[in-house]
């Protein structure tokens, strides 16, 4: 069986949140909330400063601390390795977002149309969320069941983000991780990520 | 007709519009709602990706805020803030009100009719133009304060191109002054993006030259900041370096590609000989000046002679010396930019272009010159921003990289199969492509009293004069122009936000006596204006070519390729396409035939496609006709609606021109002696003292206003910049790119470098003013370190006010409003309006 992972360069990821918007537009997420997002800071002192970009998304953890403490079974891993969320089992208790130490998720709490008044005739046909429920990012599972990559990797302008089975030694995301010496965020967590970073 | 199926499911091809990049789009419709939209893979300027402001044009298109239906102004008063009071009418009303204005203005004087219209360059935006010819008005070009006034004219003057690009295949070291191309900003943002990231991926050195430590200085080899408005001083200093420290000059291509060999007298002229006038060289073979042109001869690069017994020396000597003016130590106090820097950079520059060598493409061997210098709006949105721009290309003429593997090279010179050459002059000179039309003719001037608004004869080395609209409504009696304007016509353009102070502008809009505005929203114009007609959006449109070959598109695609703005669903309400409307509106008035007749030249129909001025056309069928006309009868509109793209690979020669040409690059600009004499001619007759010390053979660095004008309080430059998630004012109102802005740390800030702020007392998050002597604004501050220390970052056109506009209202900063208008304060050869200028800042609490 596969165990899906991405792998994206620091490098060549220029900030420009095109994955942030892909992922908004493939979910219909509300006002708010982000599955995917591009985080930024400064590092040093002017001349020498520079802002560093740092896409982040679920991390679809192979140990994934969300499920475990997650009181309904309402977040569960498939056999693939993509940790989702049921939505009609999740009863907004949040003690996924209080266990996860890297943040991705989102407590939607209610009204999230992006105009005021009744949600737009895109948002009714492609939310399958009601209010009052955790979300965050499923890889694109709707996708990945498909054969497409995930939404952000498609879409990525510089082509920094690839995807694929990390058990399959053939696949890229197997050798980047192989080769490049990509790492995971907070890897003394001890959850083993399936979201890897080369470069910096 | 659009009729969504049920159970439909299908992907559609079109073309985004939220930037003038226009990618090609695949739109998803299922059951008739647009649920998707992603790159098309099938298209050269996409390539399958696409950025955060196409994904996001899908919820723009359900906002329940854009005008549906025609409405008239009630209210006779106007201003910001006036409620027009609205009254919605039928397009047969509002039709026959605009008919009626616009007959009185043809009865009257047809150049009373003045039209704003952008459409991103798109292949409308020249339909409008020609409707404008039939019409009558020369006055159909008010874009705004700024539309690359000074890049078009220095890539005009020395390479024939329109915009300005190099080639990330091959470059290896790039300097980005004042732009961001390759980091999601400028030409095929999302094409460059890509190539820029391969390119550093295999050790492409980028130097990003800008006072705000933008995207691309983020992710560049070296950001340096510089002080705004010092560009110039900086670029002339590395040529000094490279050609009078380091020796270091493309000799082969100075001599017989560009006229830096010419021979120029002691007035700045060329020394000409014989009947047809052709400028002499020095053969160091017959020791003696020659025609540039003569067979066998060793041109002589350098020196001083004696010719005809009149003293003379080459241009490039001239250069030499010039340069001399701009060390390092000289430039270091102007540009806060190291003198060390400055000598590492050119050093570096030098020995990355790799001056001598060739490299096999395509089993030609070509000039192999890996190094650009790129300009953009930054670094030439100044007084005196031509100077610094023609600047930019001398750097890359010196070391040869120019239409050649890895250096400048601008959009199509050389058109498909070579459809369209660049022209010459009797000098050997390049021009522009008769394709793009008479608006670059920078050689032969009409020494005539201008009659449009632009004043075009008053500013010959110019593409577009969209300030003179401005100060010529203002103040009628500034030029004395035999007429003035009665309507306004407004095409999706917001001329409030994107123009000078709101204040100022608003007084100029309500000296016209009819404004229309075709407008998707009641936005900042519309309040102004007497009719409002609603406009379609972009995913509703029919528009074929968004990217027009000969203006916008990047060589780097590889291709070149026509594709086709396709409705995904039907227009909201009574919304119509513009362009549309301005047909009908020729047919009521009676010169519709007139319009076809300079779209069959405009187009180059052929039979049997030609419009009949006796029939009337939908606009498909028209489109269906050119299409045809262009690719036979197999291409015509349904192709492109089932295909998407039709797209053609450019060969070596249309990649790289360069070597394929003859006419020669300019790099001495003899020609600005004439323009001198027709520009002072012209004001005399005109009755004007007028300033023409910028028509000069040589680029200078001269101060803009901003860096004279220090005087406190007023210690701080202000400039504005991009971020890659925002273009124009069109994406403010988008909702999906606002929430990504509100989470933004940059956005709808006003940045200030950490330490400068911390002198002020000025804490990060807390409220500020920024003032100008134009206006001020108010607004969060983010301390910042990356930022030069005496400049204030405003980014995009933020600050929305109307309140037709409920998303972007009063989000973010509105820069423009910091800005004057007036001539001292418009670069005098290219008319840009200088968009920096001192402010002091204030803690607002």
């Amino acid at each position: 069986m596969a165990r899906y992972g991405m792998v994206i360069d620091l490098n060549t990821c220029i900030g420009c949140n095109a994955c942030t918007m892909a992922c908004k537009a493939e979910h219909a997420t509300p006002k708010g909330i982000f599955w995917a997002k591009v985080l930024e800071k400064e590092v040093g002192k002017f001349p020498a400063a520079r802002r560093i970009f740092l896409p982040v998304l679920c991390n679809h953890c192979k140990n994934p601390i969300c499920q475990e403490v997650c009181p309904t079974g309402a977040t569960y891993k498939r056999e693939d390795g993509i940790v989702l969320i049921d939505y009609d089992m999740c009863i907004g208790c949040r003690s996924c977002m209080e266990a996860c130490p890297y943040g991705p998720r989102a407590f939607y709490e209610s009204d999230g149309a992006y105009y005021p008044g009744e949600r737009t005739a895109y948002e009714k046909s492609q939310q399958d969320f009601s209010e009052g429920v955790v979300m965050k990012c499923n890889f694109c599972v709707e996708r990945v069941d498909q054969g497409l990559d995930p939404a952000c990797v498609v879409t990525c302008v510089t082509e920094c983000r690839v995807f694929g089975d990390l058990d399959d030694p053939q696949s890229e995301v197997a050798r980047l991780v192989a080769d490049k010496k990509a790492r995971p965020l907070l890897p003394e967590k001890g959850l083993e990520p399936s979201v890897f970073y080369v470069g910096s | 007709m659009i009729a969504p199926r049920e159970n439909e499911d299908v992907w559609i091809h079109s073309v985004c519009d939220m930037c003038f990049a226009a990618c090609g789009i695949l739109a998803h419709r299922k059951d008739g709602v647009l649920v998707k939209i992603e790159g098309d893979p099938n298209c050269p300027a996409s390539e399958g990706h696409l950025c955060a402001k196409g994904q996001a044009a899908l919820i723009g298109l359900y906002d329940p805020s854009r005008v549906k239906a025609p409405l008239r102004r009630t209210n006779p008063q106007k201003g910001i803030g006036v409620d027009p009071k609205w009254e919605e009418i039928s397009w047969e009303t509002a039709l026959d009100i605009l008919t009626d204005k616009l007959a009185k203005v043809r009865d009257k004087d047809q150049r009373g009719l003045l039209i704003s219209n952008f459409d991103h360059i798109a292949a409308t935006y020249f339909i409008g133009g020609a409707w404008a010819v039939a019409f009558g008005t020369p006055n159909h070009h008010w874009t705004g304060y700024y539309c690359g006034n000074y890049l078009h004219s220095s890539m005009y003057l020395t390479n024939g191109s329109f915009h300005s690009d190099f080639d990330l295949d091959y470059c290896n070291y790039a300097i980005l002054l004042g732009n961001q191309q390759g980091f999601m900003g400028g030409l095929n943002a999302n094409v460059a993006a890509r190539k820029m990231a391969e390119a550093r991926k295999r050790g492409m050195r980028v130097v990003v030259v800008d006072p705000v430590g933008t995207n691309a200085a983020a992710k560049a080899d070296e950001w340096v900041p510089i002080r705004p408005g010092t560009d110039g001083a900086f670029i002339l200093s590395l040529i000094h370096v490279l050609v009078n420290e380091l020796e270091c000059y493309d000799r082969e291509f100075l001599t017989h590609r560009t006229n830096a060999a010419y021979l120029v007298r002691e007035d700045g002229s060329y020394l000409k000989e014989g009947r047809d006038g052709k400028p002499l060289v020095w053969d160091l073979k017959s020791q003696g000046a020659v025609p540039f042109d003569q067979a066998d001869i060793e041109t002589a690069l350098e020196g001083s002679f004696v010719a005809g017994g009149e003293k003379c020396q080459t241009a490039f000597q001239v250069i030499k010396e010039q340069v001399k003016r701009y060390t390092p130590e000289q430039v270091a106090p102007i540009t806060t930019i190291p003198a060390d820097a400055i000598r590492r950079i050119a050093k570096e520059f030098g020995a990355a272009a790799r001056i001598g060598s060739t490299i096999m493409i395509d089993g030609k061997p070509l000039p192999y010159r890996p190094v650009a210098v790129n300009i953009y709006r930054g670094a030439g949105a100044h007084k005196h921003g031509t100077h610094t721009a023609l600047a930019v290309q001398m750097l890359n003429m010196v070391v040869g990289a120019f239409y050649v593997p890895g250096g400048h090279r601008g959009v199509n010179l050389v058109g498909p199969s070579r459809s369209w050459m660049p022209g010459e002059t009797v000098e050997g000179l390049v021009t522009p492509p008769a394709t793009i039309g008479r608006a670059a003719r920078y050689y032969d001037f009409e020494d005539k009293r201008p009659e449009g608004m632009e004043l075009h004869e008053l500013f010959p080395i110019s593409t577009n004069r969209s300030p003179m609209n401005q100060l010529n409504l203002q103040d009628p009696k500034m030029f004395g122009l035999p007429y003035t304007i009665d309507v306004l016509m407004v095409c999706r353009r917001n001329l409030m936000m994107n123009n000078v102070n709101p204040a100022i502008m608003a007084e100029t809009i309500k000296k016209v006596p009819f404004v229309v505005t075709f407008s998707t929203h009641l936005d900042e114009v519309a309040e102004l204006a007497d009719l409002v007609l609603p406009e379609a959006h972009f995913l509703e449109r029919l528009d074929f070519m968004p990217n027009t070959l000969t203006h916008t598109m990047s060589p780097a695609t590889g291709h070149f390729y026509w594709g086709l703005r396709q409705p995904i669903v039907e227009p909201r309400g009574q919304a119509r396409r513009w362009i549309d409307v301005l047909f009908e509106i020729a047919e009521r008035m009676g010169f519709l035939g007139e319009f076809y007749g300079l779209l069959n030249v405009k187009w180059g129909m052929k039979e049997p496609y030609k419009l009949d001025p006796a029939k009337r056309y939908t606009m498909e069928e028209m489109y269906d006709r050119w299409m045809k006309s262009l690719f036979g009868p197999e291409r015509g509109l349904d192709w492109f609606k089932e295909n998407g793209y039709h797209k053609v690979a450019r060969a070596i020669e249309e990649k790289y021109p360069g070597p394929f040409i003859k006419p020669r690059f300019p790099i001495y600009f003899e020609n600005m002696l004439r323009a001198k004499k027709s520009v002072a001619k012209v004001a005399s007759e005109m009755g004007r003292e007028w300033d023409t010390e910028d028509y000069q053979v040589f680029p200078e660095w001269k101060p803009c206003p901003a860096y004279k004008d220090g005087t406190p309080p007023y210690d701080l430059y202000v400039v504005n910049f991009k971020i890659p998630f925002h273009a124009l004012s069109v994406t403010t109102q988008n909702p999906w790119l606002d929430d990504l802005a509100e989470h933004n740390p940059y956005a709808y800030k006003i940045l200030i470098n950490t330490e400068t702020g911390g002198r002020k007392g000025i804490k990060d998050g807390e409220e500020i003013w920024v003032e100008s002597v134009a206006g001020k604004v108010k607004g969060e501050a983010k301390l910042t370190e990356c930022i030069h220390p005496e400049v204030v970052g405003i980014a995009g056109v933020f600050g929305s006010w109307a309140k037709g506009k409920p998303v972007a209202k009063g989000k973010g900063v509105h820069f423009n409003t910091l800005l004057p208008i007036s001539l001292e304060r418009i670069d005098p050869v290219s008319t840009g309006v200088d968009s920096c200028i001192r402010v002091k800042v204030s803690r607002a609490a």
